[in-house]
């Protein structure tokens, strides 16, 4: 069917409409929010981390007090005292670092469960007509990579930054208490450390993020070869694929090289960084040595103290771009909550079934209107087959119906009230709309049923699945525990279809839309999916959106559907005698046998 | 010196196994790998400037009390830096020169040879396979490369620092020289064992990025049906387990990084104290003792280098097998016989069918399965006795068939790009022909509700089109390639009957005085053309105009017309309705 053409199925069509993305604000306050939740194990690991940052400091000053005694005379004995003591220190640090490692862990793993959790509820809470216009493309970049980096921000960048953070605070002050004009000498790399930071840090993510994304468009241009490998042999597209491939090579090596080049600036800068600290230490120390102000001992600490801070320092270099980049991810996660979730609806129950259209108008966002007043009345048990060309209106008009999107003008309602004023979980309960899009959740088979009707048993469950004719049910090696989806069993198009019709029979709705429930199906599935159908729809109201004449010929009634407008309405036999454009389509179609 | 890529010709990759073919990706760059190794052996024999240049100003400047000396260690120290600094880029710079080489090298023989398979890969490998191929193994390839840089400057250095310990003290060298090693091999397992309690936990949380992902796409469906509630009640449970996964790796991961990081600091410990009862009694300067505290820091550099290097060979030598493994698949490029020098009549015998030339066929058959085996037989997919101009087909040169003969699957692939890429199909045509063939499909109105029309971006699948827009670019592709025989699968089963209507009158002229074959059951198309072959239990049993086989068939009628004569037979769908 081609009625979606003029609809939102193009992401492409819609940037206007895309999701939102949550401002510093609004990540500051779940981050709080996210701290609050867990203050002691906040509080506690932060306490560890010191205690195991303190223990790793005694190192070289005990080397230092060693060369003090050395100097001094000491004998073997005292410095095995030392060194013992040395040992101590480590082992300490050692059982600390571990533990201050897990509270964190734990915590992190904590964080992430509660973002993507949080992430996932909130998308299912999403109207689907702003999932729609938004296209699925942008959620689903968001529940897959955005969820994934947040996650491992949270786990692995969050705690090394912080850790990397206190050590180096800690040696700072170490070298402070050694003699305070030390600790200024200790510093002596920081002004051009932050400079080229800030430089690198201002490009890097948006260069990184082309890098990333440059790889996954190679990877898919070689996939996208390999899955139409045929197509490509019957359309000669070898020599064209080769050169998109090898553009996306290029493309790839240029991010690279970008990213290649911040790194050829920002590398040598912080390590040459590096040597600055140890060499004003021994300067500032040559000079206090000599007035007699410190021991030599004491300069030797201070200048394994500045080599001691590289590691801390390589760390934070190394993950401020990621947790920049977690930051960006966790925005565009947080982003979801933003959306406003579906209204409630009011809660009394419509007084029957009759749905009713009066002057229905509908635009897609700005555009121009879809339909252009729309009067149709469907009585209870009515079928109602709706036809006419592509982007004549004939899938909003569903859309309409199902309650999905609101008229802009004029009223859809069912038993007197407006569709969307029902609640969302009411209204499925009555109106269900079946597209061409079915879609096998990863899960047992029970839970691709359960969901439909909550309180139906295995029984139920395999009865709808007999009505629909899902003979491959008793074929199952596991019946309804089967794993179904995504990396498990996967169902061929008219299985599919066919479990979506019997969660249909499960759902019990006594209204249903079928917008070209068959047309993506090849030829033979759509002859059996329609033989599935048709205990679907015993005993209930039916509109069809059909692009096939012999449904519109066993209807009730038959609407015309042209430019947004029913041109046409009444029974097979009228309109046919009516001589209009249906009689004519329906002429060619019949074949002489008119 | 930067490599240029893609590589004008990226060679012909050495197959024989996967050492041989890294070994390929080194030897096509020998003299980047050379430099590579040379510039990395400098920087990590550097690394141990810094300690020794700490030594000599603690023995030469402080302890002496000698302001020229310990100046001049001091700007030798920040010269050092800056000099280390460089060859640090340098190295860096270089070996990302190498393994870019080398995975735009691998990138494009798999390309190459991917597009040059065809047909005959789906049936070898699945597509999943060369995603991982694509995705993973080409950079692990790559980093395994890394050895030749670091992995050799390791070797080299771990050598110079051996010279330099003994010059300080035998005894003290050999427990540091063996000590190192001895220390990594032991923390090495370790970081093993997080590898595989990491990759257990990864693979959980890639189930519930799936989960995730499954929820999105079902999300209209959840709209459609409900069941909301109970999807965000399983996706938390299946959360809550990941989080205990991760409970169970932070245990491990803890011990694993506290001890990483205090198994060499005890060590450290260790020749802290051997040292400083040396340095008591006189055997080394104070100085001397700083420099082995520095050398023992700096020596875990490259003995960690070999360590990850070992790891990344192992990795790269596994992702080099899997990359092997598709270049070896050998295409169908027999040589064969020349094709007919002009139109010419194809046969089955298989079937009986006969196609005539210039003419349009209609194939309706019972069971779609024989249309497309048949389909497959004509455009020598499959083994067959199909004659083209009386030769055997199987026997010709497959290019030359392809050339002629194109097989319009029902659900050939569509390659992101613009819809006018797209439906170019790699051949250049004037967009009068473009507008032909477009409107030929019927399919005026997808280009119109694109925004940038030919210029809008199609996504891989067509994506972005709806079932019935995707058919329609599709032959509308199809007719643009313009093959001397055209045989199109269920051209029109996704679009409405008016669309239908339109395809199946444009689509006769514009094929006009070529072969086409047309496999379907619809009778607006099979209405449109010059006679059509009824295919029972995959043999013609009728040859006829469409409206001769309406009368004297009646299962063709029954098939075509659907609500025919026998009511009870596929009345299903009629009834469904009724």
């Amino acid at each position: 069917m081609t009625g979606t053409a003029t609809t939102t199925t193009s992401p492409t069509a819609t940037s206007t409409n895309t999701l939102p993305v949550a401002d510093r604000a609004t990540v500051r306050r779940s981050l709080a929010e996210l701290a609050r939740a867990e203050r002691r194990s906040v509080a506690l690991a932060l306490v560890l981390h010191v205690a195991a940052a303190a223990a790793g400091l005694a190192a070289p000053w005990l080397v230092g007090r060693i060369i003090d005694r050395v100097t001094a005379g000491a004998t073997a004995a005292e410095v095995d005292e030392l060194a013992l003591v040395i040992a101590a220190c480590v082992v300490a640090q050692i059982l600390l670092w571990r533990t201050a490692q897990n509270v964190s862990n734990r915590l992190g793993e904590r964080a992430n469960a509660r973002l993507r959790e949080d992430f996932v509820a909130r998308t299912l809470r999403l109207p689907i007509s702003v999932v729609e216009r938004a296209g699925t493309g942008d959620l689903a970049t968001r529940s897959s990579v955005d969820v994934a980096t947040v996650g491992n921000t949270v786990r692995q960048v969050v705690p090394i930054v912080l850790i990397s953070v206190i050590q180096l605070l800690l040696i700072v002050a170490a070298v402070f208490a050694l003699h305070p004009l030390l600790g200024v000498a200790i510093l002596a790399g920081v002004p051009t450390t932050v400079a080229v930071a800030r430089w690198y840090l201002r490009r890097a993510p948006q260069a990184y993020l082309a890098e990333g994304e440059a790889a996954s468009q190679l990877t898919e241009s070689l996939t996208a070869t390999a899955e139409g490998a045929r197509t490509v042999e019957a359309l000669r597209l070898a020599g064209q694929r080769v050169r998109v491939g090898n553009a996306r090579v290029e493309r790839q090596w240029t991010t690279r090289r970008t990213t290649l080049a911040l790194r050829t600036v920002f590398f040598p800068v912080v390590e040459t960084g590096y040597a600055l600290p140890a060499a004003a230490m021994l300067l500032a120390g040559g000079a206090f040595l000599a007035n007699g102000w410190l021991t030599l001992g004491a300069v030797v600490a201070a200048a394994l103290y500045s080599q001691q801070a590289i590691a801390p320092l390589d760390h934070i270099m190394m993950f401020m771009e990621q947790a920049q980049r977690g930051s960006a991810s966790l925005a565009r996660v947080l982003g979801i909550g933003l959306v406003p979730p579906e209204p409630r609806g009011v809660s009394c129950a419509p007084r029957g079934q009759q749905l009713l259209v009066r002057g229905a108008r509908f635009s897609y966002a700005g555009g121009h209107d879809v339909l252009h007043g729309i009067d149709l009345e469907i009585c209870p048990g009515e079928r109602l087959a709706v036809v006419g060309p592509s982007g004549a209106g004939k899938s909003t008009l569903a859309r309409l119906l199902a309650g999905i999107d609101a008229p802009r003008e004029g009223v859809v309602s069912i038993g007197g009230i407006a569709v969307t004023d029902l609640d969302p979980a009411e209204r499925r309960r009555r109106i269900a709309l079946v597209t061409q899009e079915h879609h096998v959740f990863i899960g047992t088979l029970r839970d691709n049923l359960a969901f439909a009707a909550p309180g139906a048993g295995d029984d139920d469950m395999r009865a709808a699945l007999a009505a629909v004719g899902a003979d491959w049910y008793a074929a199952l090696p596991d019946g309804l525990d089967t794993e179904l989806g995504d990396g498990a069993r996967q169902l061929n198009p008219a299985d599919a279809q066919q479990l979506a019709l019997a969660r249909l029979v499960l759902a019990d709705p006594h209204t249903l839309i079928l917008d070209e429930a068959t047309a993506a199906l090849d030829p033979t599935t759509a002859r059996r999916t329609e033989r599935s159908l048709g205990a679907v729809l015993e005993g209930r109201t039916v509109i069809a959106i059909a692009h096939r004449l012999y449904t519109a010929h066993d209807a009730d009634r038959v609407a015309v559907l042209e430019n947004g407008r029913i041109s046409e309405l009444g029974s097979h036999d009228e309109l046919v005698r009516a001589g209009g454009a249906y009689a004519a389509l329906w002429r060619s179609w019949h074949g002489d046998k008119a | 010196m930067p490599p240029r890529l893609p590589h004008p010709d990226p060679g012909i990759p050495d197959t024989r196994g996967p050492g041989r073919y890294l070994w390929w990706l080194v030897r096509c760059q020998w003299p980047r790998a050379l430099r590579g190794s040379v510039v990395a052996t400098a920087w990590m024999i550097g690394l141990a400037v810094r300690p020794y240049l700490i030594a000599r100003a603690i023995d030469d400047g402080l302890r002496t009390g000698d302001t020229r000396a310990l100046l001049s260690w001091v700007a030798a120290i920040i010269a050092a830096g800056a000099v280390v600094a460089w060859l640090g880029i340098v190295r860096h710079r270089t070996m990302t020169f190498l393994r870019e080489d080398a995975t735009a090298r691998s990138s494009q023989v798999l390309l190459g040879h991917v597009a040059r398979l065809g047909a005959v890969l789906p049936r070898r490998v699945p597509a999943g396979e060369i995603a991982t191929v694509c995705g993973t193994d080409i950079s692990q390839a790559s980093w395994a490369l890394t050895m030749t840089g670091p992995g050799v400057g390791a070797v080299l250095s771990y050598a110079v620092a051996a010279v330099v310990l003994w010059a300080v003290d035998p005894m003290l060298a050999v427990f540091v020289l063996l000590g190192v090693p001895v220390v990594a091999l032991a923390v090495g397992p370790l970081l093993n064992r997080l590898q595989g309690v990491d990759t257990a936990y990864r693979h959980e949380l890639g189930i519930l990025t799936a989960r995730a992902g499954d929820i999105v796409s079902g999300l209209r469906v959840l709209a459609g049906v409900g069941g909301r509630d109970l999807f965000a009640r399983r996706y938390a449970a299946r959360s809550q387990r990941l989080l205990r996964q991760g409970y169970r790796v932070g245990d491990i991961m803890s011990w694993v990084q506290a001890l990483t990081a205090g198994v060499p600091a005890l060590f450290l410990a260790a020749v802290v104290w051997l040292s400083a009862r040396m340095a008591a009694e006189g055997q080394i300067t104070v100085g001397e003792l700083v420099a082995v505290y520095g050398y023992v820091a700096i020596l875990s550099t490259p003995v960690w280098f070999l360590l990850e290097g070992g790891f990344m060979t192992v990795r790269g030598v596994v992702a080099a097998r899997r990359i092997i493994a598709v270049l070896r698949i050998q295409p169908d490029d027999s040589p064969g016989g020349a094709a007919p020098d002009g139109p010419a009549g194809l046969h089955d015998p298989q079937s009986g069918l006969t196609v005539p030339v210039g003419r349009m066929i209609g194939v309706a058959a019972e069971d779609p399965g024989d249309a497309i085996a048949l389909a497959d037989r004509l455009g020598r997919y499959a083994p067959s006795d199909v004659t083209w101009g009386g030769q055997a087909i199987a026997g010709l040169d497959p290019g030359a068939v392809r050339d002629r003969i194109l097989v319009a699957d029902h659900d050939s692939y569509l390659f992101a790009g613009t819809l006018r890429e797209l439906l170019r199909a790699g051949g250049e045509h004037t967009d009068a022909r473009l507008a032909a063939a477009i409107h030929a499909a019927s399919a005026d109105d997808v280009v119109e509700s694109l925004p940038g029309g030919l210029d809008a971006p199609v996504e891989a699948r067509g994506r972005n089109l709806s079932g019935g827009q995707r058919q329609r670019v599709r032959l509308a592709q199809h007719l643009l390639a313009e093959p001397e025989v055209l045989i199109l699968i269920d051209p029109t089963s996704a679009v409405d009957s008016h669309t239908e209507a339109r395809i199946a009158d444009r689509l006769y002229e514009h094929r006009t005085g070529r072969t086409t074959v047309v496999l379907a059951t619809s009778p607006l198309l099979l209405g449109r053309t010059d006679v059509v072959a009824y295919l029972r239990a995959g043999r013609v049993a009728a040859v006829g105009t469409h409206e001769e086989l309406l009368h004297t068939e009646p299962g063709y009628r029954a098939l075509v017309a659907r609500e025919a004569d026998e009511p009870e037979t596929d009345a299903a769908e009629v009834g469904a309705l009724r």
